[in-house]
């Protein structure tokens, strides 16, 4: 492994306990990981396993009860509430299952937005937004809206969101869950692809099979890591 | 994020939902109209108070008796002469009034008439259209002479005043000789208005109409605006020193100024009273975007928590939301204004006085801006305030 490469994710003793009214939920119960630079690494689990709560924490929606969360270098609880949002703006990429595409906007529109909250200006977020959808072979859909793209190409159009800002983590949850199977192996084969070109990628899933495609893979059960290959 | 992208962004969202934003915008239009209106109208208002007085001289005093009917110790012709003795009093004339039946041809009606001194005219700032005004002649001779208001004269003729001039009119069952009608005056503040009346020498009243009944009222003009309150004090000393049985206190003194400010404070408040019904129209109309708004932050709790992972801060998500309350308000505040302005001429032709003014379209664009901000608040906070995982879980 090269020594160069700078550490993404260091994470420790991650903890997540939910109280539901009498009893406290132990749902993340002592999890470490650390991601290194151009890692592709799968975190796979059934559901129930905590593997959702994992990845808000990892992708700093949500504060780990205790533990210690280093994202890119910066210590990620002891962020503030706008501090957290700079966080995610600049230094994650959000890949939803369900895409998360704003409705009423084009596509254009859509990757433009983290751009223009990171205070870039229109006609610049613009010309980024526009190369990374040509990218991703959407040129001739840019003034479309999610609603007239077909599932594949709206996960698409939520990948290039999610890489406009250049983040130095993509995290994506589920992105095969709502494909057919087509979609979800060119979902996948763009994400290798931007694992090629220098991106660290962690894909949250149940399916084993994305999983297997992954160079690496954690599981996740009753909120604890069993690592094996 | 940029102002002007938030803008566009919530532009878009209005523009996806133009059915619902009208719907929320009516109340708002009904209240800027209102409010535009009601200024209108207030200003309108205050004009026609300021013209109508216009013609009164607000240096009149009227002195009159406290109540109706026969007083112990009436007014005299001598009162008038001591208060116009006085410096603060340029001058003060005896006013005799009474009512009954008029008859001219084949027209009659009921009405009044003053018994007057000819100076009554340019203290009241009559005009004369047609004939001539009393004189000091028809005064010394009792002469059965009138002089008659113009609305009185349309009245009689059935629409052809000049045709009474010289001609003799029938009051109370006396032969009096019309010898000329005056210009039409608007209400100028009298009881009846002087348009409607009929103008009798002084003494012929007191001889052939009243009688010992007589029970006048005196008219006095004080030497300037700023001698108002010197003359009444004068008046009042005089009162007091020739009505031994009852003193001043059995008469009523009036100044035309202080009546020219109760009629301004009438306006007013007439305004006001409006303009409360344009707020309460508007505080319904906000709780109704606020109502939408919420509905708003619900159907939209999952795009907001998409917002949040992308990196909107919790003031960038507020600021949307109140924007898009406030570019709802300011819709429906500037059709209310278009729609108000359509209104004005509807209400002139119902002889509303209207007068549409620049401040009237700003009092009423920040009512419904403030209303948009104030009742969109709470919803925008709601939506600012979600907790990202739980926005992103909503379906």
């Amino acid at each position: 492994m090269d020594n160069n490469l700078r550490c993404i994710i260091d994470a420790k003793n991650i903890v997540k306990i939910y109280e539901t009214g009498y009893e406290e939920l132990k749902v993340l119960d002592d999890i470490n990981i650390k991601v290194m630079e151009n890692d592709l690494t799968a975190i796979l689990g059934p559901s129930g396993s905590g593997k959702s709560t994992l990845m808000n924490v990892l992708g700093c929606l949500d504060l780990p009860t205790s533990g210690q969360y280093f994202l890119d270098g910066v210590d990620v609880l002891k962020a503030k509430e706008d501090q957290l949002a700079e966080i995610r703006n600049k230094k994650i990429g959000f890949v939803f299952q369900k895409f998360n595409l704003l409705p009423r906007l084009s596509a254009l529109q859509n990757v433009m937005l983290p751009l223009l909250y990171r205070g870039i200006d229109e006609a610049e977020a613009r010309e980024i937004a526009k190369e990374k959808l040509n990218l991703l072979g959407l040129g001739d859909r840019l003034t479309h809206r999610p609603n007239e793209l077909s599932g594949g190409q709206q996960q698409r159009v939520s990948i290039a969101r999610a890489i406009v800002g250049n983040p130095p983590l993509l995290l994506a949850d589920e992105p095969t869950g709502n494909l057919d199977s087509k979609s979800s192996m060119d979902a996948i084969e763009i994400f290798k692809e931007l694992n090629k070109e220098g991106n660290t990628i962690i894909i949250i899933t149940h399916d084993t099979e994305v999983a297997e495609q992954m160079k690496k893979v954690v599981f996740i059960r009753d909120g604890q890591f069993f690592e094996n290959n | 994020m940029k102002l002007k992208q938030l803008l566009k962004i919530v532009l878009i969202n209005i523009y996806h939902n133009k059915m619902r934003t009208f719907l929320t915008t009516l109340g708002v239009i009904v209240g800027t109209a209102t409010i535009f209106l009601v200024v209108a109208i207030g200003q309108g208002g205050e004009a026609q108070v300021n013209e109508q007085y216009s013609r009164l001289n607000v240096g009149t005093i009227m002195v009159m008796p406290a109540q109706r009917g026969r007083v112990l110790d009436p007014l005299t012709k001598e009162d008038a002469e001591l208060f116009q003795a006085s410096q603060n009093i340029k001058m003060a004339f005896p006013i005799l009034n009474g009512s009954g039946s008029m008859k001219y041809s084949n027209y009659s009606s009921n009405g009044t008439y003053y018994g007057i001194l000819p100076a009554y005219l340019e203290a009241n700032n009559l005009t004369i259209n047609q004939g001539r005004f009393l004189d000091d002649t028809d005064e010394s001779k009792r002469e059965r002479v009138a002089v008659i208001g113009a609305g009185l004269a349309e009245l009689l003729t059935d629409g052809n005043p000049t045709e009474i001039l010289d001609k003799t009119l029938d009051l109370n069952r006396r032969k009096f000789v019309v010898v000329g009608i005056l210009n039409r005056m608007g209400d100028s503040g009298s009881p009846q208005g002087f348009d409607d009346t009929a103008f009798i020498p002084y003494s012929a009243a007191e001889r052939y109409l009243l009688g010992t009944r007589a029970n006048p009222t005196i008219n006095a003009i004080a030497a300037g605006v700023d001698t108002v309150q010197a003359a009444i004090q004068d008046i009042t000393t005089i009162l007091n020193g020739n009505h031994l049985r009852g003193g001043s206190e059995q008469f009523r003194i009036l100044d035309a100024g202080s009546r020219l400010v109760a009629a301004q404070e009438t306006a007013r408040t007439m305004s006001l009273l409006l303009l409360s019904v344009a707020v309460v129209v508007l505080i319904v109309s906000g709780i109704g975007i606020m109502n939408v708004m919420f509905v708003t932050v619900k159907e939209r709790t999952k795009e907001i928590g998409t917002l949040k992972a992308i990196g909107a801060k919790k003031r960038e998500i507020l600021g949307q939301f109140l924007i898009e309350a406030v570019v709802i308000s300011l819709v429906g505040g500037i059709l209310g204004v278009i729609i108000g302005v359509c209104m004005v001429p509807l209400l002139t032709y119902f002889e509303i006085l209207a007068i549409p003014s620049l401040s009237g379209v700003l009092i009423g664009l920040f009512f419904s801006v403030t209303t948009g901000l104030f009742f969109g608040f709470y919803p925008a906070w709601q939506a600012a305030d979600l907790n990202p995982i739980d926005a992103l879980r909503y379906e």
